[in-house]
Order: structure tokens, then sequence, then C-alpha cells
């Protein structure tokens, strides 16, 4: 998942003999103020803490890539502790927000469909090639050990004439689709690579795999409208309900409910019903796009209240907003908002609506959903006290596989853009107001009757 | 599986066969209930060492069975040599009945899967993109006898994961002795499915002795190590560096054998005192080798960054004490290893009679 990362590269912080918080830059302070620490006490994030004890006690110099939380979302980072005459000083870099469960990045795995795979050092040196690419194409694999990476390669630039292993090197991410040609023989092959990172969080080197002879076609400038209709049709059959069955399992397996299993099997099991749960909001999503981006979609024309519906949706969402300590300020028995609407779509869209104000909301505040007449339309609005959006940002929250926060858990990105085209199908609008750090207000308005 | 007999059991026999069977089973669980936690082992290791057996075991069944079958084929009609080749029987689950299998093979297999788990995830140290990582430097020193080891160990490793990725590439990557037991509990095998007849059994032996014969336990990656780490040769104050160097270029293999060195133990020795998680073993041998308390904290860490199970915390507790015991009293305590390993089975073996 692509997070945000934090703008300042390195943030420090020192400690004295025994661990407490000396200073620190504001946002490492600010996080492990939030997380209950203070200056003159030991670091609160327990993983923080953990590195600097280690460093003071082993008196070595100790690098790891953590896990804190903080509020909402996960911030992962790499934390350096050197042990400096009677203190520690704590070096924190790479901080990024991940959600709570993000599709893994394992820096080990390839992708599953590699013929072969090869990894290379920092330098870029050659240190494993599959001995079985030697048996079936034609080279000798132990003799490129310790061999730059173009001994095995001549890479090629792609489609858009880029070189992806280039900007693969210069973000650190994972290398994907590069065109190259076997040295050996010439073969056109297609390799791919994630990164190994080192003790600090550096480029410790790739690990690769090649597809041979097979050639990355651009892919063809079709709308995405051109979705086929069988492609989604079978989706509610073929996807749902195998992944409501994996999810049904891994709850009970991490349940216990056949009898009890090691902690970290349960663990493994929260993960897969976790990550199923994303699929199947993913696949909902994709069945919702596939209907309205038909030219046909015509949602029903029936007399609603909008009242009605933005109470419902914000009792769906009560629950919710009380885990998160918000509380929803809904239209009141006595309002009204008479509308021309598919009542289940304009409940669809509030229920993302409040949903997403509720997220994004800070404890403690108020989600406030109001309804009222304008002229020949009505309209509910929803208002958070959260972040906001930056001006900048108000049209791409509705554009496809956009998000308004990219740590969202869970998230497709293509809610808000689905309420848009839903509400614009009824002959409505959705559209949003916002200063960053004063909250959001997202407007639906549909006609009035 | 056991194969199913041609010819149907009668009712003694079938009971027989039952009462067995349900022996078996009720021994096994009971074993299992008692054992404890820590000698449990993981799915991960049970899996990949069971795997690792039948792919030692596919391999020389195949050579042999081939072999043998061309033998026979010279000597005589051709229908004993396709019997022999059309055997279904498998000859894996024939030798995993319990007892059949050297305990020492075994051992040897969770060793190595142990080890090849620790290495698959050490933690490479911070890379310079200057300069190449440590083994491919090596590989390209001006001395040529460390040159040629280097390049050894990288091809060793080479086939030895790609091996894990494809199955088995190269040999059975056992010590001599047990590949030969293994050769001839396979031939053994061979022999009993064919109907133990004298012709088989001939031509099944000269098959299993070629392939022994050509087993070269010097290509094996500890092997192979192990030649690096004499051709180094580290002086006492080259070997913190070395040791830190081995195991940020995450190679366990050439740490172990560079270890096995200082302390003149040998490889399979020192790999169990550094694949164990909790082997006390460990720091005495980093001090019989006169490491710095600051040399044992970066190993430990790395170690137990690799190794979850491996408690860093309450080892940095104790390192004050671990730096504290005196080389020469760490090497004492570890006297035991350095004495012949079939003087310490035999030892061993008159204290439990």
């Amino acid at each position: 998942m692509t997070v945000a990362a934090h703008p300042v590269s390195v943030l420090n912080a020192r400690l004295d003999r025994e661990g407490r918080l000396i200073d620190a830059d504001p946002a490492l302070a600010g996080l492990n103020a939030r997380a209950g620490g203070a200056t003159g006490t030991l670091l609160a994030p327990p993983a923080l803490a953990t590195v600097v004890r280690l460093a003071r006690r082993l008196g070595i110099v100790v690098s790891r890539r953590i896990t804190v939380a903080d509020d909402d979302a996960d911030i992962e980072m790499w934390a350096r502790a050197q042990p400096d005459g009677d203190g520690v000083r704590l070096a924190v870099s790479g901080w990024r927000e991940t959600g709570v469960w993000t599709p893994p990045t394992d820096r080990e795995s390839v992708q599953p469909d590699a013929d072969w795979r090869w990894e290379t050092d920092a330098a870029l040196r050659l240190t494993l090639v599959s001995p079985v690419a030697g048996r079936s194409f034609g080279f000798d694999p132990f003799a490129l050990l310790g061999k730059p990476l173009t001994a095995l390669f001549d890479l090629e630039s792609d489609g858009d004439g880029l070189m992806p292993i280039l900007s693969a090197l210069a973000g650190q991410a994972a290398l994907s689709d590069q065109p190259a040609r076997l040295r050996a023989t010439g073969a056109a092959v297609v390799i791919s690579a994630t990164v190994r990172q080192d003790a600090s969080g550096g480029f410790g080197g790739f690990v690769g795999g090649v597809r041979m002879d097979q050639v990355v076609e651009p892919e063809p400038a079709v709308a995405p409208a051109a979705l086929p209709t069988q492609f989604t049709a079978g989706l509610d059959q073929a996807l749902r309900t195998p992944l409501a069955r994996i999810v049904a399992h891994a709850d009970s397996i991490n349940a216990a409910a056949e009898g009890p299993i090691g902690d970290d099997y349960a663990g493994y099991a929260a993960d897969i019903a976790s990550a199923g749960r994303h699929l199947i909001g993913l696949v909902d999503d994709l069945v919702d796009l596939q209907a309205i981006e038909r030219d046909d979609f015509a949602p029903a024309r029936d007399p609603i209240d909008l009242a009605d519906v933005a109470r419902r949706a914000a009792g769906l969402l009560s629950v919710r907003a009380a885990g998160a300590g918000v509380t929803i300020d809904r239209p009141g028995f006595a309002d009204a908002a008479p509308a021309t609407g598919d009542f289940r779509r304009t409940l669809q869209i509030l229920v993302n609506l409040v949903g997403n104000a509720v997220r994004y909301s800070p404890a403690g505040t108020a989600v406030s959903v109001s309804v009222a007449r304008e002229g020949d339309s009505a309209r509910v609005a929803v208002v958070d006290r959260g972040k906001g959006i930056a001006l900048e940002d108000h049209g791409r929250v509705f554009e496809k596989f956009e998000r308004i926060d990219p740590s969202e858990i869970g998230g497709s990105g293509l809610g808000l853009y689905i309420a848009r085209r839903l509400a614009r199908a009824m002959g409505g609008d959705l559209s949003v107001t916002s200063t960053p750090g004063a909250g959001a207000t997202f407007t639906l308005t549909l006609p009035a009757r | 599986m056991p194969t199913v007999p041609p010819q149907p059991l009668s009712p003694a026999e079938a009971a027989v066969r039952a009462r067995t069977r349900a022996a078996v089973r009720a021994h096994g669980a009971v074993a299992d209930f008692f054992l404890p936690d820590d000698a449990r082992l993981d799915e991960r290791t049970r899996v990949v060492a069971a795997r690792m057996l039948g792919e030692a075991i596919g391999g020389l069944d195949l050579a042999i069975r081939r072999h043998a079958a061309r033998l026979l084929g010279r000597a005589g009609p051709d229908d004993e040599a396709e019997r022999l080749l059309a055997l279904r029987d498998d000859v894996a689950a024939r030798l995993s009945r319990p007892g059949l299998l050297p305990g020492e093979l075994i051992e040897e297999l969770i060793a190595r899967v142990r080890h090849d788990a620790l290495a698959e995830r050490l933690t490479a140290a911070d890379a310079d993109a200057e300069q190449p990582s440590l083994l491919v430097r090596l590989a390209g020193v001006p001395d040529t006898v460390v040159a040629g080891a280097a390049s050894a160990l990288l091809a060793a490793e080479n086939r030895r994961r790609g091996d894990t990725d494809h199955g088995p590439g190269g040999g059975s990557e056992l010590p001599a002795e047990l590949h030969h037991r293994l050769a001839w509990l396979i031939a053994a095998a061979l022999h009993e499915m064919a109907g133990a007849d004298v012709t088989v059994g001939r031509a099944l032996a000269e098959a299993t002795a070629r392939s022994i014969a050509a087993y070269d336990e010097g290509d094996r990656l500890d092997a192979v190590a192990t030649r690096l780490a004499i051709a180094i040769d580290a002086r006492g104050h080259e070997l913190p560096e070395l040791l830190i160097d081995a195991l940020g270029d995450r190679r366990l293999a050439l740490f172990i054998a560079v270890l096995a060195r200082a302390l003149d133990l040998d490889f399979a020795q020192t790999r169990a005192l550094v694949v164990e998680p909790d082997d006390e073993r460990l720091w005495l041998g980093l001090r019989a080798a006169a490491l710095e308390r600051s040399t044992i904290a970066r190993i430990a860490l790395m170690l137990a960054d690799a190794d979850p199970r491996r408690d860093i915390e309450s080892f940095a507790e104790r390192l004050d004490e671990v730096a504290a015991v005196s080389a020469d009293a760490a090497r004492e305590a570890l006297a035991w290893l350095t004495l012949p390993p079939d003087f310490r089975a035999a030892i061993h073996a008159l204290g439990t009679m």
C-alpha cells in the first residue's frame, strides 16, 4: 500500500542512561506523547523502547524495522539506536503510515509465475541464479555468480521509453515488468524483483524472478467502462461465496472454535480473515462499478425522504462511531426532506459518507448529518471535524481508485467515485467543501419533490 | 502409504497386519503426548525435512534402479529389467516405517532445514552500493586459493537454494557415511519389492556400489564452506570482523565454518550450537574464540533478528556474565565436543546402559 511518508527524512531523539527521553524532534515527540509518553520518562511506544533498551544493554548499535501504533494508523519506520556516552541516540527514518491490514509487501516474495529466480547484492552483483535456468535455457548460471546483473541481462526500456529498474533503484520499490534479453542467448524475458532491505532499511539487493518469452503488451487504450458484463455477472457467485467461506473459516480458526491452537496460527487466521473482508469489499465495489458504468443504468426514481434515509445511515453506523468515540448528530424525527431517488442507492451513498466521516473524526468530536431544501433540490450535508482535504484534492477524491487517505483500512478507492456516479444518475450530485485541518463537508443533492 | 498386496489377505493375516499397525500408532501417540514442547518439530521443519528425505530417496532410487535394470538387460532377458523399472511400490514409504532409517540421517536433515531457515531470514548488513558483498569480493581476491574456495561456495549455495525451488538438482548432500547407508537401504527395499531374486540382488548391489563410488561429499555446502574458512585462515584479530561480515552477507554456512575452525570443532557440531535458538554452548563457543562483549552482542542480535524464538532481552541481561567467562574456562567447558565423535558416542552409550 502506498502511504504518506513523513516529510522529514530522519527524526532524532536523545535518551539518558536509563532510557528516559531527554529531547526529540517534534514529530517523534508527538508520536511518543500520543502513546502516553513524555520528556523525562521511558519511550511509550513499546517497539521504540525495545530498540533503545537493547542498544543500551548490549552496548551496540541496534537497527530495526518496527511498527508503532498511532491513533488509527500503524506507522512503519526504521529505528536506529546508538549508545552515545552515557545515553542513547535514536534516529528514525523511512516513516510510513500503513493500514491495519496491507497487502503483503513481503520483501522475499517474487511473482509466482516466474520461471526462475535471480538475486543480487547491493552492488547489483549476482548472488543467485537458479540452476534450472541454465539447464532449460542454455547458459551456465554458475559462471554468472558474482558478476554484475548486466552480465545476465541486457536491460531494455519499456513501451513508455522508461527503464523500470532505475525507478526501482531510486525509489527502492519493487521492480516489475522490466523488459530484457538474456545476454547469453538473446531470448526476450520480463524480469521483476522485490527489494531486499539492509539492516537500516537501505537497498540491500534485488530478489528477482524471470518470465521467459513474454513481451509485455501495452495496455489496450480502451475505456474502463469496457469491463465486459459477463466478467462481473458471475462475480457474486464466483468470488463472494468462496471468500465468505474463507473469512468464516479463518474467523473460527482465529477464535479457536475447533479447539486450542498455537497463537501464531490464530494470528495468521486473523490476517486471512481481514484480507478476505478487504477482498469482499472490493468485489462489492466492482459489482457496483460494473452496474453504474453500463449505458442503460437507471436507478429507480421513487419518492423518498432524505431525512429518513440519513437517520437510517446514521443508525447503521452508530456502533462503529461509538467504538471510535465519535457521536453522530442525525436529523430529528420532525425533519423531512422529500426527494426523488432510489432508496437503496441513496442509503448506500449516505452510509459511505457517514462511514468516511466517522473514520476521519478524532475521538470526542461529532459528525453532523443535516438536511435542507434549496430551490428545487433537497440536500443532506455530512460534516466531520477530521483533518480535512486539501483544495487541490477536492476533485481527486471522486476519481476512480483515489483515496482521501491512502492509509485507509481496506478501502478500494472506489467508494466516493461510485457514490457520485449514483447521485448523478439519480439527477442529483455529490460535492465536497473542506479546509485542511478544519474537517470536510460532503453534500448530496437530489431533485426535490 | 503401504502398497496394496497383489493377493487378498486371509482374515488371520489381516488381523495381524491391523494389530501391528495399531501398535505402531499407539506407540507413536504415547511418545508424541509426552514430548516436551521445545522438543516438538514445528510444522515447517517437519514438512521441509520430509520433502528433503523424499528427494534424497527418490534421486538415489531412480539412479540405482535404472543402472540395475541396464545391467539386467545386458545379462539376459529383458523382463526382469522391465519388472524392476515398473515397480510401483513406494520406496520412501517402505523405508519410513519406524526404526528403519538411521536417526543420524534425520538429525542431519533437520539440522540442515534449521540452518537454511535461519540463513534465509538473516538481514543483510548495511550495504554499500560501490562495494560488492563479502563472498563476491572474496571470489575476486588475488589469492587464488581463497578466490577458488569462495567461488565454490557461491556455487554450492546457488545449488542448495536452487534445489529448494526445483527439486533435487545435485546429490543428496548427505555426509558420505549416511549417503552409503541410505543407498544400501534403498537397494534392500527394491530387492524386497522385486521378490528377493538372486540375479536382481546382484544387479542392485553393483548399481548401488557404483552410485556410492560416484558420490563426492566434498561438493556439499558444509565441506565447501569449511574449505573457504581454511583458505582464509583468519587470525585472532581478524575473526570478529569475518564472523560479523559473514552473517551480514547472509552466509550462515561461512559463519559456522569460520567459527568451527576457530574452535577446532567440526561443521555439524558447530552448526548445532548456532541453529538451536537457546544453546548456551554458542556463547561459550564465542568466548572460547576470545570474542569480545560487543562482537558477541552483535552476533546475538543478528541471530535474534533472524529467529523470533531467540530471546534477545534475556540474553542482554546475561551479556555481562557471558563476557566475564574467560576464554580458557569456555574452552574447557566445550572440551567434550572436541573429542572424536565415535569416542563421544561410545561414552554416551556406556552412560545409558
